[in-house]
């Protein structure tokens, strides 16, 4: 051995090899490390509850694995009623239950030695007495715990009897707490939440000048609560579901009943029922869970923050999903005509609003087609160009060296990037990214030779034209559709351009929402009641969109403002 | 069917669509050199004796309500007609599509792609129609009715845009070679009428039957109204000797438009336009020339012929050596292929499966009565 290594092993530490830390988690890919887990298949699995306390104690111990779970609370204690005492347990989460309720309505009357606990009169209450041949017949009612629990002892508004473990613990995972007391098959559950959440904002991607600044939070009952506040009436029903082998996330699938359409209803529900998926955590899982197939990937169910809006398709005939921990609500059936319509439309005059309408009409083609016109028109159809408007093209690329697809990528996909990145970054830093991206990057790409200055018009254009599409998926799809008609526009110029679009014409068409053409209203050409783009003035807008089939055809007596013929 | 069912206006805008393609390539021109300044005569004259004979074929078809031209032959002849029918028309439909996608992209090369061969062209055509044709026909009917309003709209502004550029005299002589050849040899222009033959088989896909008639009547009228439009701009723009040479007369009656230094040159945003009705006429022709195919071969899922349909329109496409071969073929074969197939073929065999018809009837009834 070396003086060198001597003096190395006896200072220095080597690892070695063997006890190196080399975490694996799956060796092979194709040898399966555990069996298939049982779980969110359970949910079928209805255990009623037992009478004894302690079975059910161990039995929720380990669905809770109490022993590694820290925010389960089990609360033993002792329940006085009518002069007996019981051995009863609640069951909560910490952190998602009101401490104070817990406190003040429910432990303490449950534990207090009060007059109403220690009243130890007859148990049996006579409750009708009759004589015959001197032998007495009485009526006598025995003294029912359970009933006695919720309507004498616990002050609660929300309080349910459930008899199996799958709603107790359905229960107290959304944030209440069980009540299991001894000798009682059934468990109390009581609703104490009391977790924290957020209030309610303004609408952050929906912005509108003449409506209501109120958006949907992540609490479907908040939600929930704000339509009810706008609908203002009592056919306005709010079915829950469940949906999420292992999440159970409530949904809520709200119709006004007598007005929305039956079959639409039953599919909403029939799609919804007939999901396994382990979890659903937004509503956006859901919405491409219960979407019609489409080729294009076109967004087939509105999504939208403004409760106004859900209240306004809700008063059409349509049906809206919640989904709780999503500040969005789903509406369906969504048609083409919807994802190029904003709320303020029916707050402003008609002219106004249809003139907006054209607007993003042309901002959707040019957001879709532009960039690959360009680049078939400047390949292939230069004549179309005035030779003045062609000199000054061709004197802005005359110091590119890139062909003019490569040119026109570059800058694309940079601006996707762009994009991308501004929604990424802290909000303080978002705009500063966008200066810095679109200002100072591009004019270093002219003048370093690298895009020419009309590109970066042609670009800047379609990117403000994406922005004036009212509804994020469908600027989303178009945007990446676009990148199909850049490269027909540069294979084979109009030609390509024209096969293209017919192609996604013919797709589009054969689209369905629920049932719905996705594109009636704009084709077929006929005349289907209150399904026109554009907006008729307040007037004139009597019928509820045809393709609902509402049960209800007018929104509107044919002479609305009946003031004028006074 | 239950999805394939199409509303009237969209059965007119298809019927319509079928006169309007076949002016987009040579028909006008074709027409003016077999009846010269007499052209616009004539056609209001053939045009008239179309609309009489598309009467006639929708007085004998409401006489099968629901029915085809192939399942009449089937009534007629049993399968064997039913089969025969079937074959011809089929045949019909991929020669004349094939014929015209041949002589419409060998002007879309000599005009904006000299250097690429046609097969790709063609293939370009193809490749779109495999993947429209897995949609529903209601689908593609859909966006025929977007389609027709823009052709509609884009001959109508060729014609007010090229008013300055008329010269009215080009009219005359009003009878151009002759009455004889006006009205007689004139005739041969029925072949225009193409789209009649596309009435054979609409009453299965009709939404509403009962507006069978105004479907029928109304696309005639129209496509006739169409044609003259078509004729007159290029009558008005062209002497004779000048339209005998254009590829594509109405092309180059486009390139004739200015406004002012800005507008210049907007033929190719015409040709934008007339790609997406070649296009779609190609799509419809071949969704139901499968589902005749379907019918009369009792195949379950007409789908996996989509490609066997497409390939086959390439290959005919491509059997003419050169565009002369297929500018004949779609000038002369074409017209005489109407005539013989649609007008004569499809009349006889109404006309026989009718008296059919009343025979069975009328044998009926004397049975009744002996009863």
């Amino acid at each position: 051995m070396h003086i060198k290594d001597l003096f190395s092993s006896l200072f220095t530490y080597t690892p070695d090899d063997k006890q190196t830390y080399n975490f694996n988690l799956i060796e092979d890919p194709n040898t399966k490390a555990y069996t298939d887990s049982n779980l969110g298949k359970e949910g079928n699995d209805k255990t009623k509850i037992f009478p004894s306390l302690t079975v059910n104690l161990d039995y929720l111990k380990s669905k809770y694995n109490l022993l590694i779970n820290s925010d389960i609370i089990f609360r033993e204690f002792v329940l006085n009623a009518r002069g007996k005492q019981y051995n009863a347990l609640l069951i909560f989460i910490d952190g998602m239950i009101n401490t104070e309720i817990m406190n003040e309505f429910i432990l303490e009357p449950l534990m207090m030695r009060n007059k109403n606990n220690l009243y130890e009169g007859s148990q049996n209450r006579v409750i009708s007495e009759a004589v015959a041949n001197n032998i007495t017949v009485r009526k006598v009612k025995k003294f029912n715990l359970p009933n006695f629990i919720s309507s004498c002892l616990i002050p609660q508004n929300a309080i349910k009897q459930v008899s199996t473990f799958e709603d107790s613990i359905s229960g107290i995972n959304s944030g209440n707490c069980a009540l299991f007391v001894d000798t009682l098959n059934l468990a109390f559950d009581i609703e104490v939440k009391g977790f924290q959440q957020r209030g309610i904002e303004k609408p952050s991607n929906e912005i509108v000048i003449k409506g209501p600044h109120e958006a949907f939070v992540e609490n479907i009952r908040t939600n929930t609560s704000l339509i009810r506040r706008f609908v203002n009436n009592e056919n306005l029903v709010i079915e829950n579901l469940s949906v999420g082998n292992i999440t159970k996330t409530k949904c809520g699938v709200c119709y006004i009943s007598g007005l929305a359409n039956e079959d639409l209803i039953a599919e909403v529900k029939f799609r919804m029922n007939n999901l396994d998926v382990d979890s659903l955590l937004s509503a956006g899982q859901l919405e491409q869970l219960i979407s019609d197939s489409s080729n294009l990937n076109i967004p087939q169910l509105i999504s939208s923050e403004r409760p106004d809006k859900a209240a306004s398709y809700l008063l059409d005939g349509r049906v809206i999903i919640l989904v709780n921990g999503s500040p969005y609500a789903l509406i369906t059936p969504g048609i083409l005509s919807d994802f190029l319509s904003s709320p303020d439309d029916k707050n402003q005059k008609t002219l106004f609003s249809d003139f907006t309408k054209i607007i993003r009409l042309i901002a959707a083609f040019i957001t879709l087609l532009l960039p690959g016109l360009y680049v078939a028109i400047t390949s292939f159809h230069h004549e179309i160009l005035p030779t003045e408007l062609l000199f000054s093209i061709l004197a802005s690329r005359a110091n590119v060296p890139f062909p003019i697809i490569f040119e026109l990528l570059v800058l694309e996909i940079s601006f996707e990037l762009i994009r991308e990145a501004g929604l990424r970054v802290p909000s303080p830093i978002g705009p500063t990214i966008g200066i810095v991206g679109a200002l100072v990057m591009g004019q270093a790409a002219v003048s370093a030779g690298i895009v020419s200055p009309i590109l970066i018009i042609i670009v800047a254009i379609t990117a403000t034209a994406s922005f004036a599409i009212p509804d994020y998926a469908f600027g989303f799809h178009l945007r990446v559709y676009r990148f199909v008609f850049i490269f027909l526009g540069y294979l084979c110029g109009f030609l390509g351009i024209a096969l293209g679009f017919f192609v996604y014409m013919i797709a589009m068409c054969d689209s369905k929402s629920f049932g719905v053409p996705y594109t009636i209203g704009i084709s077929p050409l006929e005349h289907v009641k209150g399904t026109s783009y554009y907006l008729p003035p307040i007037w004139k807008r009597e019928y509820r969109p045809g393709f609902l089939n509402s049960r209800k055809e007018t929104k509107q007596g044919h002479i609305s403002m009946k003031w004028k013929n006074r | 069917m239950e999805n394939s069912k199409i509303s009237a206006a969209e059965a007119i805008s298809i019927v319509f669509g079928i006169f309007v393609t076949y002016t987009l390539v040579a028909l006008p021109k074709s027409m003016l050199e077999s009846t010269k300044t007499a052209t616009l005569i004539n056609i209001i004259y053939v045009g008239i004796i179309a609309l009489f004979i598309t009467f006639l074929i929708y007085k004998l078809l409401i006489k099968f309500p629901g029915d085809d031209i192939v399942d009449i032959a089937e009534y007629l002849g049993g399968k064997p007609l039913k089969v025969f029918i079937g074959i011809i028309f089929i045949f019909y439909f991929l020669f004349s599509s094939s014929i015209l996608l041949r002589n419409f992209c060998e002007c879309l090369k000599i005009v904006y792609y000299p250097m690429t061969s046609l097969i790709f062209i063609i293939l370009a055509f193809l490749i779109a129609i495999c993947v429209t044709l897995h949609h529903r026909f209601s689908s593609i009917a859909k966006v025929n009715l977007l389609i027709i309003p823009l052709v509609v709209i884009s001959i109508i502004f060729l014609f007010i845009a090229n008013i300055e550029n008329f010269s009215f005299d080009n009219i005359f002589p009003i009878f151009g070679d002759g009455l004889f050849n006006t009205f007689i040899t004139g005739l041969g222009n029925l072949g225009a009428f193409g789209g009649i033959t596309l009435l054979y088989f609409l009453p299965p896909y009709l939404k509403e039957p009962q507006k069978m008639k105004k479907v029928y009547l109304t696309s005639v009228i129209l496509g006739t109204i169409y044609i003259i439009l078509c004729v007159s701009i290029i009558l008005f723009m062209f002497v004779s000797l000048m339209y005998t040479n254009q590829i594509m007369p109405l092309y180059s009656a486009a390139r004739h438009i200015e406004f002012g230094n800005f507008f210049q040159r907007l033929e190719s945003i015409f040709l934008l336009i007339w790609i997406l009705q070649m296009v779609c006429y190609l799509c419809i022709i071949s969704k139901i020339s499968m589902s005749t195919f379907k019918k009369i071969t009792n195949i379950r899922d007409e789908k996996p012929m989509i490609f066997v349909f497409a390939l086959l329109i390439f290959a005919i496409s491509l059997l003419p050596k050169n565009y002369a071969i297929s500018k004949f073929i779609e000038d002369y074969i074409y017209h005489y292929m109407v005539i013989i197939v649609s007008i004569f073929l499809g009349v006889f065999l109404l006309i026989l499966a009718y008296l059919k018809k009343r025979k069975k009837k009328e044998l009926n009834t004397n049975h009744e009565q002996s009863i």
